[in-house]
């Protein structure tokens, strides 16, 4: 039986665009375990990252006449979506918390075992776990800090005592050397 | 080349689409920004893109069918009226996998080679898979299909003689200007192209690999979905995975 070709997922925004449910339903499988497991990193509690995956394919529905493949792919724009949500929730999380009492070293929960289950895990270590582990450890972390914790440089560097300028560096040499490694040289 | 005018605001759009730039730095950026500067703008997106794939260093997550179930109520909401039925719930891909990948061996080791009867020497691939089916060497890895393409599945056989053949079956052809890429992944060293499947109209395809000796030994074998001619290093979502059994 012949299966159905796969739908460019910049035609399927466009149908989304168009009030597509079916389209709508086709691009929340294709990426919502993407989104849902960067949320549950990022939120670390199963009921949070769901209320965000639910709040950010609603904004896909919403405003989905806003993208522009000139702009990125759609996989881009959507984990934008994702990541900006997700810091604002942890921001305000961390407001919340501070007002009442100072919380342990959140360094101690940020490993993604919190998250993920060990079953598979090494499934998880895929393409780009090949080039982060190609990462020196101290690049690898920043990174990790700014994209999945929602750290400002200046809170990375007080939460590794590092110099703001040491940080800095081991930003844009981790991101030069990822960019090297996934062959988009700069222009 | 970048102008090396240019450099300090570029230093700057690395942290920026990292989404780590803040104080003044953020808002001198911002305000460089709002100048339509086209260098930053395509720098940063540029690099958003490669940033991207970091979380596709975690394990894509199934959510509970409920959400998707609440997702679609607000939207029949919003527009005061139900589309179309509501879709079946489906089952979760592991079971789903569990079920049919043991059913499904031969059939897709048979499909996979009739692909092949049809764009290479019938003699040689039909003797290369008898030969590794019939190698007591040959090692089996099974494929799952993950990201766009979960109902996807596939096996990779290979010998020690340093043959090798992946099978696939559900993997739907690409879009226009998309290829399937086969890849070795191992966490000592960058990931090893090792060649493209073009699966036909009923997502049956396969590649013969004459040699494996340049692409093992592996932690991982992966298939991912490229623009077509990107064989440096992957960048696009998985379509099929190994999970050692």
């Amino acid at each position: 039986m012949p299966v159905e070709p796969l739908v460019d997922p910049v035609t399927l925004i466009q149908r989304i665009a168009a009030q597509n449910r079916d389209a709508f339903s086709q691009f929340y499988d294709r990426y919502s375990p993407i989104v849902y497991s960067l949320a549950l990193r990022m939120l670390r509690a199963q009921s949070d990252a769901e209320d965000l995956l639910q709040e950010i394919f609603l904004q896909v529905w919403r405003q989905a006449t806003v993208y522009s493949a000139e702009r990125g792919s759609p996989e881009a724009w959507l984990i934008n979506i994702a990541r900006s949500r997700a810091i604002d929730k942890l921001r305000s999380i961390r407001r919340r918390e501070r007002s009442f009492v100072l919380t342990d070293d959140p360094a101690a929960a940020e490993s993604p075992d919190n998250v993920e289950t060990s079953a598979g895990e090494s499934e998880s270590k895929l393409v780009m776990n090949s080039a982060l582990a190609n990462l020196p450890e101290a690049q690898r972390r920043v990174l990790e800090l700014a994209y999945f914790d929602g750290l400002s440089q200046s809170e990375i560097a007080a939460r590794l005592a590092e110099p703001l300028g040491t940080v800095k560096t081991r930003m844009r040499a981790g991101i030069q050397r990822l960019r090297g490694m996934l062959g988009t040289q700069a222009a | 080349m970048m102008s090396t005018e240019h450099a300090h605001w570029l230093e700057r759009g690395d942290i920026y689409a990292l989404g780590a730039l803040d104080g003044v730095e953020l808002k001198d950026f911002q305000a460089h920004l709002a100048t339509e500067c086209s260098i930053c703008k395509a720098y940063i997106q540029e690099t958003r893109e490669t940033l991207n794939l970091l979380h596709r260093s975690l394990r894509p997550t199934t959510p509970s069918p409920e959400v998707k179930e609440r997702v679609l109520e607000h939207i029949d909401g919003e527009n005061g009226v139900s589309l179309t039925v509501a879709q079946p719930k489906k089952s979760r891909r592991w079971q789903r996998i569990t079920g049919t990948i043991a059913a499904g061996i031969v059939g897709v080791m048979l499909a996979g080679a009739y692909y092949h009867f049809r764009y290479e020497p019938r003699h040689t691939v039909y003797s290369a898979v008898v030969n590794l089916l019939r190698d007591p060497s040959t090692r089996d890895l099974q494929l799952y299909g993950a990201g766009p393409t979960p109902a996807a599945k596939g096996r990779f056989l290979w010998n020690d003689s340093g043959e090798g053949h992946v099978f696939v079956t559900n993997l739907p052809p690409p879009p226009e200007g998309k290829m399937y890429a086969v890849w070795t992944i191992a966490q000592s060293s960058a990931p090893r192209y090792v060649g493209t499947i073009k699966p036909d109209v009923k997502g049956q395809g396969g590649l013969h690999i004459n040699s494996t000796r340049s692409v093992l030994p592996m932690d991982t074998f992966a298939v991912t979905l490229e623009n077509e001619d990107t064989t440096a290093a992957p960048a696009g979502p998985m379509v099929l995975v190994s999970k050692q059994s």
